[in-house]
């Protein structure tokens, strides 16, 4: 029986590990996106999350489209967000000198619009998402929800598409460009403004899509935005900052990491177990698990 | 070395001017006690001061030493708890442990700047956004002594000043309490800035590399600075706990967070009277939108928003200039605290000599 339980809960922490790493990834990727090509930490990446999650229950309760039409305008509600950051705010201080604290007070400032506006439309109070598809199956006591592998297979596929963008397709090699030699892509003629605002709707439409799926998994508050972009921000810095491999390959282990805390820990180790395991990791491989220092990124 | 007055503002002090304005400071109580019994405006006062010292701190570390550090509240908190839990828990005098109050949260400075301050920004931005969760976490759910169920320590012994001359004047010797921890505060902080350590920072921010080949140790300088914001932060934490009779966990809010940065970004990054004037103008707008309060959180991100990009030197440089060219006539140049790009002959004397 022992054997059992202990199956059972390695099940269960196998399982919610990388569901959550899947999300992670989602939002990871697009945090390392910026911050490889732009040298920027997008602050509102929370918020563009946050914001998938709520446009998505807002056409859902006013209109009453199917789910699925639902989910495809909440991703493009945030990219157009996304958008909106980009050109109103961070575009006019690209070549400030102080663009370091610039940037970030500004994405700063977008978040905290973003999301005081969710909580006047909306209120407060806890919501939830309808999932794509009901019910679920049982493997021991651990019960996989058919929303839950949804996640997992689109995280997937998305993770894929994106590798392949960039390397493949044209503005993928020149958002590889851009971040790995900024003067020289500008001086072979590669577009550095329009590049950006392809990477920054490419990031907001992931996060939004994270927050579209997480949204049918776990409640949503309008600042629920801020865990998964710390986690986000974990995750970036543990695959290296700006390597998408190694983003993607972290995401799954912090994902796993932290329920594996949770089930033999206990829960309330998660997040200190993941903090600490950072501040070590940080001590000891500053560039992180892929780090590629400043020659190669994504 | 540095012979230029300019450099040592200080030692030209216009006595006159100091005199009026500490005058005008320590009677202003008492004439807010002659209308509406001074309560209100005395409370508004004492709020300015707390946040005032904290706001001008965490620019300190924000804005002029460029350390992104979001944990500046933590410290407050560290601040608040430590003298909270030693007078209420423990039941030691308020005025011995408030005391205790800026050294728990220099230790915890030293504890989260030790591993964070050698890294690059964004590990910054994690690591220290990372401990303002975990003390959240930890002061909401810690045992009960801390957390006293969740909402943090709800009775806090004030500093006793109802007995001096009656609860009417209370606020009076808290406002008088308070000017004392902000006036040290300011006064230091203007110190610095104009030390070398202040004119290290500015090499640092002008040339890094110059500024280290010169033999600035920016670790050194930054573990100082993070040490020397956190005493007072930890002060303010402490006085406000006392002050208001509590020590609550919803202080750790996000809101509080976003408020004191505004007050920053407002009054001018990095510069030495932007956070007092950003802090002065939130607070006493705060209270007159009290009842667009729904949108003040919006409206301030919008603000925010429009100095990031329009306006990065913030309100206070901004009305300083307004007013000079106004009236400009009046005024003979004077010694403004905004530095701009250094020449290299500054930076040698920013330079600290060994031994």
């Amino acid at each position: 029986m022992e054997i059992r339980d202990a199956l059972d809960a390695l099940l269960q922490a196998l399982y919610s590990g990388v569901l959550s790493g899947s999300v992670y990834g989602l939002m990871a990727i697009g945090l390392t996106l910026i911050w490889g090509s732009l040298r920027m930490l997008n602050l509102a990446h929370g918020a563009l999350y946050i914001a998938g999650a709520y446009i998505a229950y807002g056409v859902l309760s006013a209109l009453g489209w199917p789910v699925l039409v639902t989910f495809a305008l909440a991703v493009g509600g945030a990219a157009v967000i996304g958008l909106a950051i980009q050109l109103v705010l961070i575009n006019p201080i690209l070549d400030n000198p102080g663009r370091d604290s610039a940037s970030l007070i500004a994405t700063l400032a977008a978040s905290i619009v973003v999301q005081s506006a969710i909580l006047l439309l909306f209120g407060g109070q806890t919501k939830e998402l309808p999932p794509l598809l009901e019910g679920g199956f049982k493997v021991g006591t651990t019960l996989i929800s058919y929303q839950g592998l949804v996640v997992i297979g689109a995280a997937v596929v998305c993770l894929l598409l994106m590798t392949i963008f960039l390397r493949v397709s044209r503005r993928g090699l020149a958002i590889r460009a851009i971040s790995q030699n900024m003067d020289a892509a500008r001086l072979m003629g590669i577009p550095i403004a329009p590049t950006f605002v392809v990477v920054m709707v490419i990031s907001a439409g992931l996060a939004g899509l994270a927050g579209v799926l997480l949204g049918s998994i776990l409640f949503f508050t309008p600042s629920g935005g801020f865990t998964p972009m710390l986690m986000a921000m974990v995750v970036t810095i543990f695959g290296g900052l700006g390597s998408v491999p190694g983003t993607i390959w972290a995401a799954y282990i912090i994902g796993l990491m932290e329920s594996f805390l949770a089930v033999f820990v206990g829960p309330s180790w998660a997040l200190p177990g993941i903090f600490l395991f950072m501040i070590v990791m940080l001590v000891l491989r500053p560039n992180g698990l892929f780090g590629l220092g400043e020659v190669r990124r994504l | 070395m540095i012979a230029r007055a300019e450099a040592r503002p200080w030692a030209e002090t216009n006595w006159l001017g100091v005199g009026i304005v500490s005058a005008v400071m320590l009677l202003l109580p008492w004439g807010l006690t002659l209308v509406d019994g001074g309560n209100y405006f005395t409370h508004l006062i004492i709020t300015f001061f707390v946040w005032g010292i904290v706001a001008q701190c965490w620019n300190l570390i924000m804005g002029v030493s460029g350390i992104y550090s979001f944990g500046q509240l933590a410290l407050f908190q560290v601040g608040a708890f430590t003298t909270g839990v030693l007078s209420f828990s423990v039941g030691l005098s308020p005025w011995v442990s408030i005391w205790a109050a800026p050294v728990g949260a220099v230790l915890a400075a030293l504890v989260i700047g030790l591993p964070t301050l050698r890294l690059r920004g964004i590990y910054v931005v994690l690591l220290t956004l990372a401990f303002h969760e975990l003390l959240r976490n930890w002061v909401t759910t810690g045992p009960q002594w801390i957390s006293a169920g969740g909402y943090g320590l709800a009775r806090v012994p004030k500093l006793g000043f109802e007995h001096v001359l009656g609860p009417q004047y209370e606020k009076v010797f808290y406002y008088y309490t308070g000017l004392v921890f902000f006036a040290l505060a300011t006064y230091a902080i203007w110190r610095i800035l104009n030390s070398p350590i202040g004119l290290a920072f500015t090499a640092l921010r002008d040339s890094e590399d110059y500024a280290i080949s010169r033999g600035v140790d920016p670790f050194r300088f930054k573990l100082f600075l993070f040490a020397f914001s956190a005493f007072f932060t930890g002060l303010a934490g402490g006085f406000s706990a006392h002050y208001n009779g509590s020590a609550s966990t919803s202080l750790f809010d996000f809101g509080v967070m976003i408020n004191l940065l505004v007050m920053i970004v407002l009054g001018g990054w990095g510069t030495f009277a932007g956070p007092i004037f950003g802090t002065a103008v939130l607070t006493f707008l705060t209270e007159l939108l009290r009842a667009f309060d729904l949108y003040r959180i919006l409206a301030l991100g919008v603000a925010m928003a429009v100095i990031a990009v329009a306006a990065p030197e913030g309100l206070a440089p901004l009305c300083t200039r307004a007013f000079r060219s106004l009236f400009g006539v009046f005024f003979e140049a004077e010694y403004s605290p905004a530095p701009g790009p250094v020449e290299p002959d500054a930076n040698a004397d920013a330079t600290p000599r060994d031994g």
